[in-house]
């Protein structure tokens, strides 16, 4: 059981990223229960990446607080960078490498040394063990796609974060990936996801929470359960023609 | 799986991720061979150039005279073109905020790199230094200290190697990355190319009385080296999260 200063994965309050004279995110307001689903959905410079960047600690807000899994994530960064994975269109694999020694080098990061029962959960888990001594760049992109959700699980994370994780796959990969996450979640519980996703119907049907961002700031946050399907959809159309920040 | 229990963190020593981010970079780079074949052949091809200029020069004397200097632009427009490389694989796949997510401090993952850079380019130089010998000074009647030129060497090449890494990771996100990694490098490495040219050509030409030079120029190479690598070190964090 979380404690309860981890009942919440994420809580940001007044978060603000300035780039020069834009600000990508503008006093935004957020809170995510453990085990929670999150869609962010927007249009294009909406500021979701760059949301998705700072809750991965690539990015630090330029002003705010953010808090994640009861630590705070501004002060304590590399006490949380265990805890989150991120699953991105870009698969962060070397291709030159193979499946094993991808995931043997992303352990060895987290652990020390490369931690082989975990990595051989991890391809079972993907369905890639009986491929794992071949180079990554012989994958279809939905096997890469696989195998960077194995990555993004080596460190057993307690938040996993994916940026348009569909991109780029044919429909039978989708399926594939939809399945394949479905696992993930059914594994724990308290794991929680947040994903950014163009797909209305994608983040809809895996969502238990719903964020719409325009121009950096919150428009919209709230559980699936209180939201009627027609309106989000009506309202995230909306959004969208707010255009970018 | 098991959960995370909260505060129960694990953290990998430094010198383990160190080993991880190197072995890594070896690998590959002994898979692919993509930096070390195409050094090696710009190398090649400076030294036909150099072939081809100073095919007029009947005075062997005149090239031992300037060899420092000719050397030294051998070794930096070669290490330019590996370190517009030691990249590449990083950035192709967003390999390099896989790494980034990793709770691995920013000064190991600098370390690793100038280290697999230094490796490398130490793996071209020992087959061009030669190679420059046997092209352009068999002939010459050379002095006994030419084997000196090596501390030169070592002390230059760390100092391309971890000024050149810092430079590269500014640059690899730039339009015209590998004009602009020259643009920066050269001016950042003057003071170590001159110390490491001027030692070199003191110790090609071997006059007496004129090693203070030699070892002036040492110091000064290698004071750059421990001022720089070590600003380096500490700003590798803000340059790789910028």
């Amino acid at each position: 059981m979380p404690s309860a200063q981890e009942a919440y994965a994420v809580e940001a309050h007044g978060l603000i990223k300035q780039f020069g004279s834009r600000r990508a995110l503008d006093n935004l307001e957020l809170t995510v229960p453990r085990g929670a689903f999150l869609s962010i959905f927007g249009p294009n410079g909406a500021g979701k990446t760059t949301l998705l960047r700072a809750l991965a600690l690539l990015s630090r807000p330029t002003r705010g607080s953010l808090r994640m899994l009861g630590v705070n994530a501004l002060e304590e960064p590399e006490r949380l960078r265990p805890r989150i994975g991120l699953i991105s269109h870009r698969s962060m694999l070397y291709g030159d490498l193979s499946a094993q020694e991808n995931l043997e080098f992303f352990s060895s990061l987290y652990e020390g040394k490369p931690n082989h029962a975990r990595i051989d959960e991890l391809l079972r888990l993907v369905e890639l063990d009986h491929r794992r001594n071949d180079a990554v760049r012989t994958y279809s992109r939905g096997m890469q796609q696989r195998l960077s959700i194995a990555r993004s699980l080596v460190s057993n994370p307690d938040l996993v974060l994916l940026d348009e994780p569909y991109s780029g796959l044919d429909p039978h990969a989708v399926d594939l990936t939809d399945e394949l996450l479905g696992r993930v979640r059914e594994q724990n519980p308290q794991r929680t996801f947040i994903m950014v996703s163009h797909d209305l119907n994608k983040g809809f049907a895996w969502m238990t929470h719903a964020l719409i961002m325009a121009r950096g700031q919150a428009v919209f946050t709230g559980e699936k359960a209180g939201i009627d399907c027609d309106a989000f959809r009506e309202l995230y159309l909306a959004t969208v023609g707010l255009g970018v920040a | 799986m098991a959960d995370r229990m909260p505060g129960n963190e694990h953290r990998p020593s430094k010198f383990a991720q160190y080993r991880a981010l190197l072995a890594k970079d070896l690998r590959q780079e002994i898979r692919t061979r993509e930096m070390l074949t195409s050094m090696v052949v710009y190398a090649l091809l400076v030294l036909t150039v150099y072939g081809a200029a100073l095919s007029q020069v009947g005075d062997r004397v005149q090239v031992v005279a300037f060899a420092g200097g000719m050397l030294w632009a051998l070794i930096v427009f070669t290490s330019l073109l590996g370190l517009n490389r030691s990249f590449a694989h990083e950035t192709e796949s967003g390999c390099l905020e896989g790494i980034l997510l990793a709770p691995v401090d920013r000064s190991v993952i600098f370390l690793a790199k100038a280290t697999s850079n230094l490796v490398f380019l130490t793996v071209v130089e020992l087959i061009c230094v030669p190679l420059f010998f046997i092209f352009f000074l068999s002939g010459a009647e050379l002095a006994p200290t030419t084997p000196m030129i090596v501390l030169p060497l070592v002390v230059g090449t760390v100092g391309v190697a971890g000024v050149g890494t810092l430079l590269s990771t500014m640059t690899i996100d730039t339009r015209g990355r590998d004009v602009l990694l020259a643009i920066l490098l050269i001016p950042v490495i003057f003071p170590l190319l001159y110390a490491c040219v001027s030692a070199c050509s003191v110790a090609f030409v071997g006059v007496e009385g004129t090693f203070g030079t030699f070892w002036t120029s040492l110091a000064v190479a290698a004071a750059y080296d421990v001022i720089m690598v070590a600003a380096a070190w500490g700003l590798y964090e803000f340059v790789v999260e910028g």
